[in-house]
């Protein structure tokens, strides 16, 4: 199930309903890619990959979630490894909207999407579980 | 080289500055493949109410980020580091990152984050925890 076209169409109903999506993401850190993201952060590039790598790449590439990337703001965000990260992995990373809420605050009504995201290495053990809250405003 | 018994808890930590540019954002946005327009275009931003473009969430929690490995110094690792991004960073705003030891125990830190503009406004407020190898 992939979630394209316009998000204000969806009515609450309608992302609610979304609850229990999950999607699947192999990715392989690369050292170009892990360097590339250094430079732009500003940060020197070493043999550790920078702790947010993976967050940003779940982020920005976020393949069936487009839906929700727009006019989103980024809320909250929260990762825990059970080991490190290293260039060369491969990381199995399956991704579920755990949340789909409403709050209404100083900017009006809001819809909060929380997406959960659990990350196995090549060995099926875990490396990272992240969750990240986005934020929708009504206009 | 630096161990658990070398931090105390109320142990501030170095501070880290930044100011992001549209430059850096269009880096970013490269690099982490998140192209959202509201980081890169400042009309599209403005059609969605705001003054101009803003930095990425995870590149502000990246700074924090770097903030927190530079102060261990190559040691220890990073089990876990949590924000909430209380404010929108804009271009040109400069954000000093800051933070403390809260709680210290045999395995590692827990460490208290936040981010501010000159004005005192808070734009990211966490938590990390980091852990060291036990003292030799």
């Amino acid at each position: 199930m992939s979630f394209k076209g316009e998000w204000l169409d969806l009515s609450s109903q309608a992302l609610r309903d979304v609850i229990g999506w999950e999607g699947e993401v192999t990715v392989r850190i690369e050292e170009g890619a892990v360097r590339k993201f250094a430079e732009a952060v500003g940060i020197p590039f070493g043999k550790r990959v920078p702790p947010t790598f993976l967050g940003a790449l779940m982020q920005g590439g976020a393949e069936g979630l487009e839906a929700f990337q727009d006019g989103t703001v980024h809320g909250e965000q929260s990762i825990t490894y059970h080991r490190p990260v290293e260039i060369g992995d491969c990381i199995t990373c399956t991704r579920k909207v755990s949340d789909v809420y409403e709050r209404t605050g100083k900017l009006g009504k809001m819809t909060l999407v929380v997406v959960d995201t659990k990350g196995l290495s090549a060995d099926g053990k875990v490396v990272f579980e992240s969750s990240s809250t986005v934020i929708h405003s009504a206009r | 080289m630096k161990h658990l018994s070398d931090y105390q808890v109320n142990d501030r930590i170095a501070e880290r500055e930044w100011s992001p540019t549209y430059a850096q954002l269009r880096q970013y946005a490269e690099a982490s493949g998140d192209l959202n327009p509201i980081h890169l275009d400042d009309a599209y931003a403005r059609r969605a109410g705001l003054d101009g473009v803003i930095a990425h969430g995870m590149l502000t929690m990246a700074q924090a980020g770097a903030m927190l490995m530079e102060w261990m110094g190559g040691e220890g690792t990073l089990k876990s580091f949590a924000v909430r991004f209380e404010r929108m960073v804009s271009v040109g705003e400069r954000i000093k990152f800051s933070g403390y030891v809260k709680d210290k125990d045999s395995d590692g830190l827990a460490c208290v984050l936040v981010a501010t503009n000159d004005k005192g406004e808070k734009k990211l407020s966490g938590s990390a925890v980091l852990c060291f190898e036990s003292d030799r």
